[in-house]
């Protein structure tokens, strides 16, 4: 997971590496996946949220499709 | 340490020392923080690389590479906050380990495709917004098939 300047870097990245442009995530939603996933993660209760709790907290921020989903096998 | 099961004091251990320290412990420093035997230990990592919340070195289980959102080696997601220096695993982790410790952060990344230096910070618990973008480039379904490249 990658940070870039523009939309046009994540291009010419995918293109220089082959790599077919996938999903792109403001900051905003970064900053908020980062609070979801890792908020509790220095507390006894921390653990790695359950893969439907994953395509909720995606789902939330706009994040849907098979791509986020963690149980697709789209892509198998 | 109250009287957590193993697999809880080694994880609250692993975490405590890295946030005090910057740096991911082995086993062999959890082992004395927690006075628990150092195979032990070691097992526990595997139990928690099961679990999905560290990942151990490929060839040495003593080792933690990822205890996200900390690295357990240097990467381009350097992260300073209250006062330490941290490693990030990717740019979703850097601001993860604001989030982690509840505290203000810089990170000073870079672009990914043309290495210009970008900076990432959270000021008084909110991000600084700029129009930079994160590209997830592995499916939700494989991040842990390698999570190095992830």
């Amino acid at each position: 997971m990658l940070l870039f300047r523009s939309e046009e870097m994540v291009d010419l990245w995918c293109a220089s590496h082959d790599i077919p442009r996938r999903p792109l995530v403001n900051l905003t939603q970064l900053w908020q996946l980062a609070v979801q996933w890792y908020g509790n993660r220095l507390t006894v209760e921390s653990r790695r949220p359950a893969p439907d709790e994953m395509v909720s907290i995606f789902s939330a921020l706009g994040l849907t499709g098979p791509f986020w989903d963690p149980k697709s096998d789209q892509w198998r | 340490m109250p009287d957590y099961d193993l697999e809880t004091k080694v994880k609250l251990a692993i975490y405590e020392i890295t946030a005090e320290t910057g740096r991911i412990p082995n086993s062999s420093a959890v082992s004395q923080k927690i006075d628990i035997d150092e195979s032990e230990v070691v097992a526990a990592f595997g139990r928690l690389h099961t679990k999905r919340l560290v990942l151990p070195e490929p060839d040495d289980p003593s080792r933690i590479r990822m205890a996200p959102p900390f690295s357990g080696i240097e990467t381009a997601f350097p992260v300073e906050a209250n006062g330490r220096n941290y490693f990030a695993n990717c740019v979703w982790d850097a601001y993860g380990i604001a989030a982690a410790l509840h505290c203000d952060a810089v990170s000073r990344a870079s672009d990914g495709h043309t290495g210009e230096p970008l900076t990432l910070e959270v000021k008084n618990g909110q991000p600084v917004l700029r129009r930079y973008v994160a590209h997830f480039a592995v499916p939700a379904a494989h991040w842990w098939d390698n999570l190095i490249f992830t």
